[in-house]
């Protein structure tokens, strides 16, 4: 017998089967080969009608079904393992937006994920609702079972839940991402209140708006007011009109940044509403999946077929008794 | 390390469920495989509790099928089967090969299946030619049921029928000692220790005992077992204390009416499987399930019912103000100008609501939920006045007897057949002494109210035999009176009848008693004739008792074979609580009854003693 070595609570009897299994092969092929067709008969399976309409029917289910179905089933596959790596780039860019920190942002970085993550669910979109096409064409086909139908159904609905959770995610990194930029933002304006500190400050103050689409058209002036006014120099008015200047520069750039503030601000209300619109409708469609037990339906079904039996007694004696 | 054999057993169904590989840490399926499973009734059972069917997909299960159902090919799919290591279920399972339903077969049973079996198993797809199906065959030693994380209950019908039965064999009782035995090793594989087991002599106890520390010997041979975690030499101290009861030990408890939240529901509404149904306030039945998920019922489950009223007040109230405060904050704003700040602060607090909602939803639901569920017990207790019922079994325990124009008082009075007929027994087992005319007059007005008495006749029978249901009693009155005197210094009887208002829920338990004692591992007269098994010592020191066997333990499993319920259960969870420090206790029985449920096996006993209704006009 062979046993599990790790700390499992369960054992492995496959290798006892197959040994079985063997022995008994060994045995039926030495003794007379008309026991082989014996087997399933003697087995006493209480629906001996399956066997033999299911043999017919085997030979006749054409291939495409199992190919369609095998195609169904690589597609799936493929498309939960695309899911699968989008989640982890996922939780790769909400580390990087979170360690974000004022002076050093790595906003190349976060800017290439977010389009490549954008792509990623776009094409991962597509592809389920083509999951969706071939099933239900399947589905019509009437080659299929019934409970493989509500197999696909069940996969589709699964993935497709998968994708709407990691579109969700996105959308919180997202948010994460422009309330941290918020909060670089006024932490940099509480360093550019003193002026005297870094005069390369008003340059990498203007750092993190260049992600933001509004506030890129307020960089460009920016740069060339400063860089115009510190070009001429002399030093003692000069000092005193840099430190004008510096002032002045502050000034205008915190108009600007007032500016860009705002508009920011209008733009990420916006996010928060559309987000808040999100969460209402994910509520609402998600009362479907309210948590019900293994249990559950079997009540209601029983009732229902027991019902459904004595309807057809009733109907069958009326029959019988004409 | 505290046992919580809810979660252990969770995660064994969660690696099941992963075809029996290791699961990643974030607990979902390593591949992209959809599968399809299929349990029988038992297994139904096992499931329901710890499994929703959101779970079910998050591990990728598709679809779910009873094995009995008629079911159509889904082909393509791996089906992971669990189920009973029985024949019906062996032959099922080779018609679904036969039949090609899917592609692979992952076959897990619930423990362990005989060789027998499996050679039946492999003959039979050898016979139709589907071997190569069966990819896998596991024993997941997983065949009890896991209600609560400390709760667990082996789901074995009427054994304190058959254990009880004069008509029954030597074969029978072997058989149904077997099945507790193979039960408790699954709940002690999945948990992964090798306890002490200390049980009291004689009776079902001892022969439970000894067999399963037959098994885990036998088992701790082989060389791979299931028990590796821990080494050989693990001291006491890391290891439980298996404490073996018999219903017979402690009858009062499985009959009398409580008044605790939890074990009314269960007696009165009928919790089934943390299930319950029940009229909706508008008509209709309602179910709702009530299980470690419901905050509610977890840290209210043992209070007296009065105060669960209370609490759903105060939580519906707390609620209310909740809700206003949402309301007050984003309500009434509409007319806003568009001041950035202003819209800010307002989505913000938009947001926090909208967040909050969900929470705050699931929270009226809770109230909702038990509100009803109040609502019809409160009907309940009323219409069969059962506060006073278990007032006054509560008190005849306590001062051992009653008065008998109070007794028959209540027996002609309100309440069904079931708790009059529960009364009068506990009239007599309380009482010390059977005093002959007033059992006649108990029985005469049982008759009157046309109850069955076979019930009573059996208990009668049973303690003019048996002198234990006595002792337990009177050691739960001493220790009470003994307390009390200790604390007040005044005359006993004084105590003892103004004790009631104090000790209404207080009762200390035989069970619990005794099971505090082996836990403290103190000299104690009652426990130290407890026999001991360690299935770790060797052999031939097994026969001394050695000190570490009585030390004390950190934790300890309680079994009651015979039936048991949540009266028992909620009492061992207050020990645990009040002990210094606090100790955790797995409680677990061979099936969890209602009042009457087990008073209607006392019927069927004394049916078979041929006790039935004296004098009644069908003969015997």
């Amino acid at each position: 017998m062979q046993f599990k070595s790790t700390q499992s609570s369960f054992r492995d009897r496959t290798h006892e089967f197959h040994t079985v299994a063997e022995r008994l092969k060994k045995s039926l092929s030495s003794s007379s080969s008309s026991s082989g067709p014996n087997g399933p008969s003697s087995s006493n399976s209480p629906y001996p009608s399956s066997s033999s309409p299911s043999s017919s029917s085997r030979s006749e289910d054409p291939r495409s079904a199992v190919a369609i179905q095998s195609e169904f089933n690589r597609r799936a596959s493929k498309i939960g393992f695309g899911i699968h790596q989008t989640s982890q780039k996922l939780s790769k860019l909400a580390k990087l937006a979170k360690r974000t920190s004022v002076f050093d942002d790595p906003t190349m970085e976060i800017q290439e994920l977010t389009s490549v993550i954008k792509q990623d669910i776009t094409a991962l979109n597509s592809a389920v609702v083509d999951l969706q096409l071939i099933s239900n064409s399947r589905n019509e086909s009437g080659n299929v079972s019934t409970d493989t139908t509500s197999h696909s159904t069940t996969v589709v609905d699964d993935l497709k839940t998968r994708l709407m959770s990691t579109t969700k995610e996105f959308k919180d990194v997202l948010t994460m991402r422009t309330e941290n930029l918020k909060v670089h933002e006024n932490r940099r304006q509480l360093f550019s209140a003193n002026a005297s500190k870094d005069s390369a400050n008003p340059f990498i103050r203007q750092r993190p708006l260049a992600t933001k689409s509004a506030a890129s058209a307020s960089n460009a002036p920016a740069p060339p007011w400063a860089s115009g006014k510190q070009v001429d120099g002399e030093s003692q008015p000069l000092l005193q009109q840099q430190q004008q200047q510096q002032q002045m520069v502050p000034l205008q750039d915190s108009y600007m940044q007032s500016r860009a503030e705002a508009l920011q601000n209008v733009e990420s209300t916006i996010h928060e509403l559309s987000n808040i619109f999100n969460q209402l409708a994910t509520l609402v469609s998600q009362q479907g999946e309210v948590a019900i037990r293994i249990d559950e339906n079997m009540d209601d079904t029983l009732a229902n077929v027991e019902g459904a039996q004595g309807a057809l007694l009733k109907y069958l004696n009326s029959i019988s008794s004409n | 390390m505290t046992l919580n054999l809810r979660q252990k057993q969770t995660e064994c169904i969660a690696r099941m469920l992963n075809l029996n590989q290791p699961l990643n840490a974030s607990g979902t399926t390593n591949e992209e495989a959809y599968k399809i499973l299929i349990y029988d009734k038992f297994c139904q059972n096992i499931l329901s509790p710890l499994i929703h069917v959101k779970d079910l997909r998050k591990h990728g299960v598709t679809l779910y099928f009873l094995i009995d159902k008629d079911r159509k090919p889904v082909h393509d799919v791996p089906a992971v089967y669990f189920v009973q290591p029985i024949q019906s279920n062996v032959q099922r399972i080779i018609a679904d090969a036969s039949r090609s339903l899917y592609q692979t077969f992952h076959l897990n049973f619930s423990t362990s299946i005989p060789r027998p079996l499996l050679e039946d198993l492999a003959s039979g797809t050898l016979g139709s030619d589907s071997i190569q199906r069966i990819s896998k065959v596991h024993d997941q030693y997983l065949e009890f049921v896991t209600l609560e994380d400390n709760l667990f209950s082996l789901a074995q019908k009427s054994c304190f029928l058959q254990l009880n039965d004069p008509s029954a064999g030597d074969r029978e009782i072997e058989d149904i000692i077997e099945k507790i035995v193979s039960g408790l090793f699954c709940v002690l594989a999945t948990l992964g220790v090798v306890p002490v087991i200390r049980c009291p002599r004689g009776g079902p106890a001892e022969m439970v005992a000894t067999a399963l520390d037959q098994r885990i010997r036998d088992h701790l041979l082989s060389k791979n077992n299931l028990f590796t975690e821990g080494g050989n030499f693990v001291s006491s101290f890391q290891r439980p204390v298996l404490c073996i009861f018999d219903r017979n030990f402690e009858l009062p408890v499985a009959i009398q009416h409580d008044f605790r939240y939890r074990p009314l529901v269960h007696d009165v509404l009928g919790l089934k499987l943390n299930r319950l149904s029940v009229q909706g306030e508008k008509g209709g039945m309602r179910s709702y399930e009530l299980d470690s998920a419901d905050t509610f019922w977890v840290t209210n489950g043992g209070l007296e019912f009065p105060e669960v009223a209370g609490e759903i007040e105060t939580q519906l109230n707390k609620y209310k103000s909740d809700v206003d405060e949402v309301n007050k904050r984003t309500g009434g704003n509409h007319g806003a100008e568009f001041d950035g700040t202003d819209l800010i602060g307002n989505t913000k607090y938009l947001m926090n609501a909208v967040n909050s909602l969900p929470e705050l939803t699931e929270r009226k639901q809770v109230i909702d939920k038990h509100t009803n569920i109040a609502t019809v017990l409160l009907g309940e207790i009323k219409e069969r006045s059962l506060d006073s019922y278990a007032k006054k079994e509560n008190d005849m325990m306590v001062r051992g007897g009653i008065e008998r124009s109070e007794l028959l008082g209540v027996l002609r009075g309100k309440g069904t057949k079931m708790d009059k007929l529960r009364f009068a027994i506990m009239y007599l087992i309380s009482s010390e002494t059977i005093n002959p005319t007033e059992v006649e007059a108990v029985e005469t007005a049982l008759r009157e109210s046309e109850v069955d008495t076979a019930a009573f006749q059996y208990v009668k029978k049973i303690k003019s035999l048996n002198v234990s249901l006595a002792s337990a009693n009177s050691a739960s009155r001493s220790n009470i009176v003994d307390w009390a005197e200790k604390l007040y210094g005044q005359s006993i009887s004084a105590v003892t009848a103004g004790v009631k208002n104090l000790l209404s829920s207080d009762r200390q338990l035989a069970l619990a008693r005794t099971v505090e004692a082996l836990i403290e591992g103190r000299p104690n007269p009652e426990t130290d004739v407890y026999l001991a098994f360690d299935p770790r010592a060797p052999k031939s020191g097994s026969g001394a008792s050695s000190s570490l066997l009585k030390g004390p333990f950190k934790e300890a499993i309680v079994f009651m074979i015979g039936g048991g319920n949540y009266v028992e259960y909620c009492s061992l969870q207050e020990l645990a609580q009040n002990q210094q420090p606090p100790k955790h206790i797995i409680y677990g029985t061979t099936e969890l009854l209602t009042g009457v449920d087990f008073v209607e096996q006392l019927t069927l006993l004394g049916k078979k003693m041929g006790l039935g209704n004296v004098g009644s006009t069908s003969a015997q």
